[in-house]
């Protein structure tokens, strides 16, 4: 596959209709993969394709990086779950569909963590995602790297994650407040959540608004809770479960939690599931007359 | 003093002693799946199998967020009030001796121009006892940083493993006093320690050419930075890490008629670090907030402070979600 | 027989604080509409007036409860009456989203309440504001959130 891969992205900066190919490349040490831009042909051969390929580089997509659309027009190198994003990107008019050339690679599966990596990809590595996914199979693609896989997910998600959120959902409200206050104690502040997240692209973010100061600076429980809660709503509807912010996150915060309970509110309450069709709307911006709920008195 | 022991039997009760006259002891403990510098209350919240805290012990000398001051705000008045500082005797038990090496620098820096009360009455009362590395992992740099497993730089007790015991040095006063104060807890004896392991030397990596070439500010507009640095997505996990880096804001926080000043963690990757009011960033783009964390590791912080910038932990290449690793940096500017 | 019609002072004690983000065409002309034909309800809720349900962004809710509010409501136009057409459509998609999350992460959903008021319901406005206050009342405060700012001081 990385061979094919190489050969794309030589042909598609040679014939200039590219002109930065981000993809994998190895770290020095090859033992964890790190984002490349490529921008000459020569070097093209830093592009690898294996089960340490975890980062959504849909992220470097947007906006916040100037740099990188002064290169010139991009190709990317995607796994169907970062495709995802750059169709959520694409229905929030962030950029055109023709701004992007995908380059989908069909995939196994990666691994949770790079750190877990002992050179072979077992399903005790492999994020919830993973096992649960529908898009090993490239959807929105314009130049399909791999043999067609073969997997179909189980038709009910099953995984740590659900097992997790259907856990929570069934303890009592008190327990869960306890859960979620000693588990955003820990938040540092880093906001690598909201960095790594290819959706969070505003260039201002509300936390950084200090007239008035929305949400409070200060790594403190009160402070913690309010920043997560909206972060979180910020996601509802767009979210599309790809795990960077929980991999990201320095202490180990369980975000997956929060963004899946979330992705099955909107999928119980409107019926969708974002990153699949680049011409759908999010369900955010968007309303029905007849959406249904039962506490509005 | 080099006879001197404790039995890994006898932390629980090290532990009784500390707290025992009100003091807290810190050390590596599992939590949420990492190990975390934490206050423990027993010997077996103690982790011995890790090579380094995913925190830096510096949350206990210079906390993430703490109060300041406290203020009233009454029709024409503004009642301020400072608050006592909050430091009780402390032991940091378990730090590794790169993360120690930072106390100086950091020392430095709140006592530069003005005597931060707040860091200092915690120094004073803190004792670091750090033991010596038996695990390294390709992210630990130490020794190319000119620092080892066996460095006791910033430490007051050094210990290394030493099978079922360690053995026990004291390196300045602060630790002959602990060491004394607690006298019944350590034992004497001769034991054989434990091979330190030394994470092997970047070959590549020449510190003093590194430090060379930043003093040529030409470097600066260099299309180097952009191109290394291109994949940080500026958040700021590696300075919240980082035992070296000790940024901090102060920001009111309350109602419209009391509230309280605080002293919170800041980070040099987050572009309104430099944001000026007239909406100018010096820093605008994000190489050239890398490029300051980088310059100040190893220009501006030795320069000024004679303290190690960076202390080889390695905490920052292995928190990094895109693996942007420093010593690759370190490599392009040895050349 | 509704609430508005009983005489119920405070009883002394502990008064909950409420905060009422209402729009302003149809639950504040509501609350008006009760205030000029002299009903009483109870004086527990503090009313924020906003232009449309549409603009009540949830760091509102969230912001109230940091500041010690011991319970939120929020109320606008009927669905299909909003004064800029669809404002409240808009709302309703947020606070499916909203009440779901804020339920995960365990806050006491009898203390956030949502509803529809329009400018002629005052009775139910008081009856609202009447039943809210008692519930909320009988929760006392909001100890989980204000109890945050004690967690810290453990912590250290």
């Amino acid at each position: 596959m990385e061979k094919t891969l190489r050969l794309k992205a030589k042909e598609l900066l040679e014939s200039g209709e590219v002109k930065v190919v981000i993809g994998y490349g190895w770290n020095r040490s090859k033992t964890r993969t790190t984002p490349v831009f490529i921008t000459d042909p020569a070097d093209v051969d830093t592009l690898v394709w294996n089960p340490l390929c975890v980062n959504n580089l849909s992220l470097y997509l947007t906006r916040k990086y100037k740099e990188i659309k002064a290169l010139g027009r991009p190709a990317i190198v995607a796994k169907g779950c970062d495709i995802r994003n750059i169709v959520v990107l694409i229905t929030e008019g962030q950029f055109k569909r023709e701004d992007v050339f995908i380059i989908g690679m069909t995939c196994n599966g990666t691994v949770y963590k790079q750190d877990l990596w002992k050179g072979e990809l077992t399903p005790n590595i492999m994020p919830t995602k993973c096992h649960n996914c529908d898009v090993r199979n490239p959807h929105v693609t314009d130049f399909v790297v791999g043999e067609k896989s073969t997997f179909t997910p189980p038709e009910v998600p099953t995984g740590m994650v659900y097992d997790k959120v259907k856990d929570l959902d069934s303890k009592s409200q008190s327990e869960r407040w306890a859960f979620w206050v000693k588990e955003f104690s820990r938040c540092v502040k880093c906001y690598a959540c909201r960095q790594v997240c290819p959706l969070c692209y505003c260039e201002r973010c509300i936390t950084e608004k200090n007239m008035p100061q929305w949400i409070e600076t200060s790594a403190h429980p009160r402070g913690n809770l309010s920043w997560n809660l909206t972060r979180a709503m910020h996601l509802v509807g767009r979210c599309t479960f790809c795990g960077e912010c929980e991999r990201s996150c320095p202490v180990n915060i369980p975000l997956n939690l929060i963004n899946q309970k979330m992705i099955g509110v909107v999928k119980e309450a409107f019926d969708f599931k974002s990153g699949y069709d680049e011409k759908t709307h999010p369900p955010m911006i968007v309303f029905s007359p007849d959406d249904k709920e039962n506490f509005i008195k | 003093m080099a006879d001197k022991i404790l039995k890994k039997a006898d932390l629980g009760k090290l532990i009784e002693s500390v707290t025992g006259k009100g003091g807290r002891f810190v050390a590596p403990t599992t939590d949420s799946r990492q190990i975390v510098f934490k206050k423990v209350k027993s010997a077996e919240e103690i982790a011995t199998d890790y090579i380094l805290a995913r925190n830096s012990f510096k949350e206990f000398l210079f906390p993430q967020t703490e109060v300041v001051a406290e203020f009233t705000l009454g029709k024409d008045t503004v009642d301020m009030r400072g608050v006592e500082v909050h430091a009780p005797q402390t032991v940091i038990f378990g730090a590794r001796p790169c993360e120690a090496a930072s106390l100086k620098g950091m020392h430095a820096l709140f006592t530069w121009d003005f005597i931060d009360e707040f860091y200092t009455k915690r120094e004073d009362n803190t004792v670091v006892v750090t033991v010596g590395c038996t695990k390294a992992d390709d992210a630990c740099f130490c020794t190319t940083v000119n620092l080892s497993p066996a460095s006791t730089e910033g430490a007051d007790v050094y210990l290394r493993e030493a099978g079922e015991s360690y053995t026990v040095e004291a390196i300045t006063d602060k630790g002959k006093k602990f060491v004394e104060a607690h006298a019944a807890v350590f034992g004497s004896g001769s034991v054989k320690a434990d091979p330190l392991v030394m994470p092997e030397k970047i070959a590549n990596i020449d510190l003093a050419k590194v430090s060379e070439r930043l003093k040529d500010k030409t470097h600066y507009d260099d299309k180097v930075w952009p191109k290394l640095t291109r994949k940080c997505i500026g958040c700021g996990a590696c300075t919240f890490v980082c035992p070296t880096c000790r940024c901090f804001d102060i920001v009111d926080e309350g109602t419209a008629f009391e509230g309280e000043r605080r002293k919170n963690w800041d980070s040099c990757q987050y572009d309104t670090f430099t944001l000026h009011a007239s909406g100018h960033n010096p820093r605008e783009h994000q190489h050239q907030r890398w490029r300051n964390r980088f310059m100040c590791k190893f220009n501006f912080f030795p320069e000024k402070f004679s303290g190690k910038g960076c202390v080889g932990c390695g905490r920052c290449v292995r928190v990094c979600p895109v693996r942007l690793d420093i010593t690759e940096v370190m490599e392009e500017f040895s050349k | 027989m509704s609430g508005h019609t009983e005489h119920s002072a405070p009883t002394g004690g502990y008064e909950p604080k409420i905060m009422a983000f209402v729009c302003n065409w149809c639950t504040y002309a509501g609350a008006d509409l009760a205030g000029t034909s002299r009903m009483e309800y109870r004086p527990n809720v503090r009313i924020i007036k906003l232009p449309c349900t549409g603009r009540i962004d949830p760091l509102f809710i969230i912001k109230a409860f940091e500041n010690g509010a011991d319970g939120v409501l929020v109320s606008g136009c009927h669905p299909g009456d909003c004064h800029y057409t669809t404002g409240n459509y808009h709302a309703r998609r947020r606070w499916i989203g909203f009440k779901h999350l804020m339920e995960f992460a365990g806050i006491d959903m009898r203390r956030l309440h949502f509803s529809w008021v329009s400018a002629s319901e005052a009775i139910k406005w008081v009856d609202l504001i009447n039943k809210v206050t008692d519930e909320i009342k009988a929760l006392g405060p909001f100890m989980e959130y204000k109890g945050l700012k004690a967690t810290e001081a453990e912590q250290g």
